[in-house]
């Protein structure tokens, strides 16, 4: 008989949220808020009140599995670890390094995802590390490393509601980060001025005082409109222009050419609105920029980015409290992933792996790293897997199947790896094309600590213990790497006591963590990085007193089209994203019977103007039709979404928005343009329906 | 779903409401109504339940938001409940729905309940009348319901 | 208090199979069960977390073990309420009553912050419901607007339902797409809002707790106050009072006086 309550962190959103998990006997049965959480003060979201829901779900992977032909069989996890680990070596020994890729998870833990990277590293030898976040965020790392010199949100979540005046744009904040949201309303019923730039009309929209419906794909034209209007009058901030950032002179140069009058042609955003909200945002005492997905995935995302900075830096309204441009980070962890280094071209802690002092320094402590050249991305690895060049691929908890870009393409790739390992709590998408499933705990049954988006990292407690047989992400990875072989240096060691001594070799390497350890996490709560010294109190808040690359840099961008404009006969914008009740490829939260029941299967939203044109009726099923696919799915027929656009969620695997979407990257983050790619719509005949002319004869006789 | 001012184009306000009459009295009441040629107006659309008690606050609910400008609640006398107790339910459950749909700014009086006898005939007649007008006066639902 | 607590728990402790209380954990406070020979160091008294959901999912799994529980009087009542429902067995439960402070009972603006037997504290006056009349006050159309900005904030987390212990049901309307559009935020107005009020009459203790665990900062219990009152006045039933009363929707209460259906209103 034992019943407690275990504090940890949401297995969510970015948000960060702490929850309770209620544990009857080591089973989970439920889940509280946690109200001495400083960012959600006993607030949660459906997603949270639910996050234990899968956990004990019939479908959980208890064994690893070999593949049998289209079958699977379990088998001893001796025997899997000794087959990965041959494998792995055959294949490195045999095409070099180089043909193996990993990818890391932003759904594990911080220590997962740097053994995962010193795996790739200092064991096999490559920098072909990375994980989802190419899909989300890569511009925004980008981007603001660019202007600012630090990739991550610049404030913290609970400043938002101090904010006078917030820009939220390309985010569905209620839905994507419910209690961002939430703390989003709460700021508005203060007073602050609310701008929302957004396609869809959004719940937020509801309560702000501008809400400005975009062309999709527009925004670098729509933020150089706001300075323009800044600049010609005077609302510049002359003082922090001054001192702070270099480079001003070639702004004008670039956003004199964006009058509101041409921003409104290319935008549709009607000029005075738009000259409104940038006199609001300029003015206020402190305003903060809050944005997502909706401006990060385009093959302008870079740009997206770099924009918002610069419309930042004009206005001084950065590097002070409730300031700010704060990108929302997806999953619970892919800021601490990209911390820690699981990405192609650093370290952990953003250090290059093209200098070749930092790669002195890793070479010392591991005893082994990999050339000093960049190793390549998520979708550079399926684009490779596909033509050979990559061999094998380890992939921890992520789904690309579902979440590339171009899923065909994906498909076929992974049909034709020699070698493919995934290592997840469900059998996924992805995993039904492995060699070797291995089982993995899932965040209840792990210890370790997640970073929120606002760079806070936290600790992840454990409820209960692996179910099955699954192991511990960090567990398995040492396993592998000791059967491979592990380096010599004074942190070649893939032996730790517990997470904590993961932790600490992390500080140990990585400057921004250097002052975290378990045992200060358990005392203080949390630590926002860069947290330097075991006496460091942590940076809630970015560039206070000066950049982190010094001075702040503007980047002045023009506006380019999408890569892919719509045309006669494919006349409808197709933006991609996210519901509330679902979690990106919907492994886990279609397996929690609450959320499911709220959005059983998947939709696209169509105004209710091009419905009638079309005659789609409610609930009508459709085909949706682009140049590289088409899928079937419900019609839902609402003025959320613009007339001429059309929104459909990505979480289904039937209804896989992604067959449709454009792999074309962006040049700088290569990330793929999920938000924009043109489609038509087109009605399934009776004629094309037969079970429904079988039903309607069998009704008629 | 059409704008508030957009209203003003559509034909004029014919009030929709919502009939809840139990099967043992009240429809009983309804039907005899009918058939003893009582007039009473066509606003309201009837729907036979069981019993009184069977009318739970979300079919109340819903009845106004899919636009039913009046519910009316029709059951059986105190003590004449076909299931003994039904109508002791629904004696506390529409008052309280009614103190409710005031404390949320919605006019109570769209809401009404009625004891009405199968003998009552008339007595429906009466009150279906009176409540129409009643729901005339206070107009459409829209006003209410529609979202900003 | 807390001492005094803990020297109660030690004293039952023997005649019980284990003891349902707050535990420290983090920076806050958690349901607990602690059992005999556990170490109670890291007992807790504040800050407030409702007991009597973890009560019910104990006993459903243990019906025979007979606990301890500590109440305050807002749980006391609402183990009454879930008890009449079957929900948990009053005759396998130790209540510990404890009065709350009169900083407790000013946060939760609670009209009767003790239960009916105090163990542990001095007890104190509730707090008048004033703000109920304020909020009576405003004209009809104010009091329309009040709600649909508040309720337009909703993001349908299900936290005022998940929370509250009288919310025990295994299908629950607000989840049925016939009632309550499935997938959309915030719910349309008005219906995951008044039929949820609807199902508080008679059980709702206001504890509060719904509207402190809302993210979107909506007034719940102005609403669910202002019935609670009615079912007082009108009805004579003050929830939680008597466990040995029925339920009030199967009570032989009935109001035949048809004045009473109809009270004037604005
Ligand atoms: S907002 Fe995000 S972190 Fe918080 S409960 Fe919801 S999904 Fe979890
Ligand atoms: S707790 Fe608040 S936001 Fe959540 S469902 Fe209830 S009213 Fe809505
Ligand atoms: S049967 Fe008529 S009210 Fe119950």
């Amino acid at each position: 008989m034992e019943y407690r309550n275990v504090p940890t962190i949401c297995t969510y959103c970015g948000t960060g949220c702490g929850l309770l998990l209620e544990v009857l006997d080591g089973q989970v049965v439920g889940t509280y808020p946690d109200y001495a959480h400083p960012v959600s003060e006993g607030h949660l979201c459906i997603k949270g009140w639910n996050a234990g829901a899968f956990v004990h779900h019939p479908d959980r992977l208890t064994k690893p599995l070999f593949r049998k032909g289209n079958d699977f069989v379990e088998v001893s996890w001796d025997e899997a670890l000794e087959r990965v680990a041959g494998e792995l070596k055959r294949i490195r020994d045999q095409y070099g390094p180089d043909a193996i890729g990993l990818f890391g998870s932003a759904k594990a833990t911080n220590e997962a995802n740097y053994l995962m990277q010193k795996l790739a590293r200092a064991v096999i030898g490559t920098n072909n590390i990375d994980h989802c976040a190419r899909l989300c965020h890569a511009p925004s790392v980008a981007g603001l490393a660019m202007t600012f010199g630090s990739g991550a949100m610049t404030n913290s979540i609970p400043e938002l509601e101090n904010s006078r005046c917030i820009l939220v744009t390309g985010s569905n904040t209620t839905e994507g980060h419910p209690i961002i949201g939430a703390r989003i309303m709460r700021a508005k019923e203060r007073g602050a001025t609310l701008i929302v730039v957004d396609p869809r009309d959004i719940q937020l929209a509801r309560f702000a005082d501008f809400h400005l419906r975009q062309r999709p794909g527009t925004d670098v034209a729509w933020i150089n409109g706001m300075i323009h209007v800044i600049l010609r009058e005077g609302l510049e901030n002359k003082e922090f222009i001054a001192t702070r950032t270099e480079n001003f002179d070639a702004l004008w140069e670039v956003v004199k050419e964006y009058p509101p009058e041409r921003v409104e042609q290319i935008t549709g955003i009607p000029a005075d609105q738009l000259a409104a909200a940038a006199r609001a945002y300029a003015r206020a005492e402190s305003a903060a920029i809050v944005y997502a997905m909706g401006i990060t995935q385009h093959t302008t995302g870079t740009d997206n980015v770099v924009s918002l900075a610069n419309l930042a830096m004009v206005t001084g309204q950065i590097g002070r409290p409730s300031t700010g441009v704060n990108p929302l980070r997806g999953q619970n962890n892919v800021q601490g992933a990209c911390d820690v280094g699981a990405l192609p071209n650093v370290y952990p802690g953003y250090q290059s792996v093209t200098d070749e002092k930092v790669r002195q320094k890793f070479l010392e402590a591991w005893g082994a790293a990999p050339p000093a050249r960049a190793g390549f991305t998520v979708t550079e690895m399926v684009d490779l897997a596909g033509v050979g060049a990559i061999r094998a691929l380890y992939i921890m908890g992520e789904n690309p199947l579902l979440s590339d870009p171009n899923i065909h393409h994906a498909r076929e790739a992974l049909e034709r790896i020699e070698f493919l390992v995934v290592q997840d709590i469900f059998l996924s998408e992805t995993a039904q094309f492995a060699h070797v499933v291995l089982p993995a705990a899932s965040f209840a049954e792990t210890s370790g600590t997640f970073t929120a988006t606002d760079r806070r990292v936290q600790l992840v407690r454990q409820a209960i213990p692996p179910i099955g047989e699954s192991r511990e992400d960090w567990q398995i990875i040492c396993e592998i790497a000791r059967r491979l072989g592990t380096p010599a240096g004074p942190y070649g060691k893939f032996d730790y006591a517990g997470t904590a001594e993961i932790m600490d070799e992390i500080a140990a390497l990585t400057p921004i963590y250097g002052g975290i350890s378990h045992r200060r996490l358990e005392e203080l709560g949390f630590l926002q990085w860069p947290c330097r010294t075991p006496d460091d109190p942590g940076t809630p808040i970015l560039h206070t007193e000066q950049f982190t690359r010094g001075l702040g840099r503007f980047q002045p961008v023009h506006y380019r089209d999408p890569a892919e404009l719509t045309d006669k006969e494919y006349p409808f914008i197709l933006t991609t994203g996210r519901v509330m009740f679902h979690w990106h490829t919907g492994t886990m939260t279609r397996r929690s019977p609450k959320l499911h029941k709220e959005v059983p299967e998947g939709y696209v939203e169509i105004n209710p103007l091009d419905a009638e044109r079309l005659q789609i009726g409610k609930s009508e099923r459709i085909r949706l039709v682009s140049r590289r696919g088409a899928v079937e799915t419900k019609a839902w027929i609402t003025r959320r979404v613009a007339p001429g656009v059309v929104f459909m969620p990505f979480h289904f695997a039937e209804a896989a928005a992604n067959v449709l979407t454009n792999a074309a990257l962006d040049p700088v983050a290569k990330i793929p343009e999920y938000k924009v790619c043109a489609v038509r719509i087109e009605k399934i005949t009776e004629v094309e329906r037969p079970e429904k002319l079988v039903a309607a004869r069998a009704g008629a006789s | 779903m059409s704008s508030p001012e957009s209203n003003v184009q559509q034909p004029p306000y014919e009030p929709k409401i919502i009939g809840f009459l139990c099967n043992w009295c009240s429809y009983a009441g309804a039907d005899l109504a009918g058939t003893s040629r009582l007039s009473y107006p066509p606003n309201i659309r009837i729907v036979r339940v069981q019993c009184s008690g069977r009318v739970s606050p979300e079919l109340v609910l819903k009845a106004f938001h899919e636009g039913a400008d009046g519910v009316i609640v029709l059951g059986c006398h105190i003590g004449d409940c076909h299931y003994i107790d039904g109508n002791h339910r629904t004696s506390k459950r529409i008052p309280m729905l009614r103190q409710l749909l005031a404390y949320a700014g919605i006019e109570p009086d769209r809401l009404r309940l009625e004891w009405v006898s199968a003998a009552e005939g008339e007595r429906f007649a009466t009150i279906v009348k009176e409540f129409t007008e009643t729901v005339r006066e206070l107009g459409p639902i829209k006003r209410v319901m529609v979202t900003g | 208090m807390l001492e005094a607590l803990r020297k109660k728990i030690q004293e039952i402790m023997p005649q019980v199979d284990g003891v349902i209380a707050l535990r420290r954990v983090g920076k806050g406070t958690a349901p607990h069960l602690f059992l005999p020979g556990d170490d109670l160091s890291e007992l807790a008294l504040s800050p407030q977390f409702p007991l009597p959901t973890p009560v019910r999912i104990i006993q459903a799994k243990y019906p025979d073990k007979r606990f301890a529980v500590v109440v305050r009087g807002c749980d006391e009542r609402q183990l009454v309420e879930m008890a009449k429902r079957r929900q948990i067995f009053l005759d396998k439960l130790t209540m510990i009553g404890v009065a709350c402070t009169k900083e407790q009972a000013e946060y939760c603006r609670c009209e009767m912050p003790f239960p009916k037997q105090v163990d542990i504290g001095e007890t104190v006056e509730g707090i008048p419901q004033t703000f109920l009349d304020d909020f009576l006050a405003k004209p009809r159309e104010e009091r329309l607007a009040f709600w649909k900005h508040a309720f337009a904030k909703c993001i349908k987390c299900y936290g005022c339902r998940n929370i509250c212990p009288e919310c025990f049901c295994k299908e629950c309307v607000l989840e049925d797409n016939l009632w309550v559009t499935s997938g959309t935020v915030p719910p349309p107005f008005p219906m995951f809002h008044l039929i949820r009020a609807m199902h508080t009459v008679g059980k709702c203790v206001a504890c509060g707790e719904c509207e402190r665990t809302c993210p979107a900062d909506i007034p719940l219990t102005i609403l669910y106050k202002l019935l609670k009152r009615d079912v007082e006045t009108v009805f004579h039933y003050y929830a939680g009072a008597d466990p040995n009363e029925p339920p009030l929707m199967d009570s032989t209460i009935f109001l035949a006086d048809m004045d009473m259906l109809h009270p004037p209103r604005r």
